[in-house]
């Protein structure tokens, strides 16, 4: 029986071609704000190019998902932590900036060391609600349901940088 | 009464249980590993593991190309790199 034919939301090959088009979209920005910064640090190129990776999957799915929803949520907010706060010209500041919002955002409802979830779920379900976005208090179903487009988009966008490297690579 | 609502709250438990089972089976799909003995079936927990373990290969692989990227477009000629860029983008 083939399969019906897929909207092209979840479709692979317009989900790669939308995500290739958003991922040099943002590569195309981070070129052109290239005179504002120190762009010797490849640390920091490093970091940007990886939050353009996540930006641009969050963008290509836009709202209809809750990580993606969390992870443009996270964006716009450092956007606005960091216009207030002084930009710092060490490197390793915007690392652990991006690192404690991860951590302030996604643990903010976790006061305790042990998180045992209310069904007396532990373990690997706790793990995987810290691995995907925006899914912490969210019922096993849809935990599920998003860890499945998660690794879909994550593993698309992971292609889609193999292919970029191995294209810039080559010339 | 009770022995109603009992029924109702298995019947409701019940139908989640198949609703799990089913994303559940559909998650083993994506991963890698786990895809060669579809047909035997895994167990939900050892799904769950190998999710969050290939969850996080994912986000390594990220880091990585972004780091050789990075260095590539550091050194990458620019009218070499737009020339790539436009036929992309058609």
């Amino acid at each position: 029986m083939s399969p019906p034919q897929q909207p092209s939301s979840t479709n692979p090959n317009s989900l790669k071609i939308r995500l290739t088009h958003r991922f040099l979209h943002n590569l195309n920005n981070l070129n052109k704000k290239r005179s504002n910064l120190d762009n010797t640090q490849i640390h920091r190129r490093s970091h940007r190019v990886k939050l353009a990776a996540y930006a641009s999957m969050a963008r290509v799915v836009g709202s209809r998902r809750a990580w993606s929803r969390a992870i443009l949520w996270k964006i716009r907010n450092r956007k606005v932590f960091t216009r207030n706060k002084r930009v710092d010209h060490k490197t390793t500041h915007h690392h652990h900036l991006a690192r404690s919002i991860k951590r302030r955002t996604t643990n903010h409802s976790n006061h305790k060391r042990e998180y045992v979830d209310p069904n007396g779920n532990s373990g690997q379900e706790v793990k995987l609600r810290k691995l995907v976005p925006g899914v912490e208090t969210m019922d096993a179903c849809g935990l599920l349901d998003e860890t499945a487009d998660y690794i879909k988009c994550l593993a698309t966008q992971v292609e889609v940088m193999r292919n970029l490297v191995d294209l810039y690579s080559t010339i | 009464m009770s022995t109603r609502r009992s029924r109702s709250r298995q019947s409701a438990s019940r139908i989640s249980d198949d609703q799990i089972n089913d994303l559940v089976s559909k998650l083993q799909q994506l991963l890698p590993e786990i895809r060669t003995h579809r047909s035997d079936k895994v167990s939900a927990s050892k799904v769950l593991q190998e999710t969050c373990n290939y969850i996080r290969s994912l986000h390594r692989d990220i880091d990585s190309l972004s780091d050789r990227l990075a260095e590539l477009l550091e050194n990458a000629d620019p009218i070499q790199a737009s020339i790539i860029r436009s036929l992309l983008m058609q």
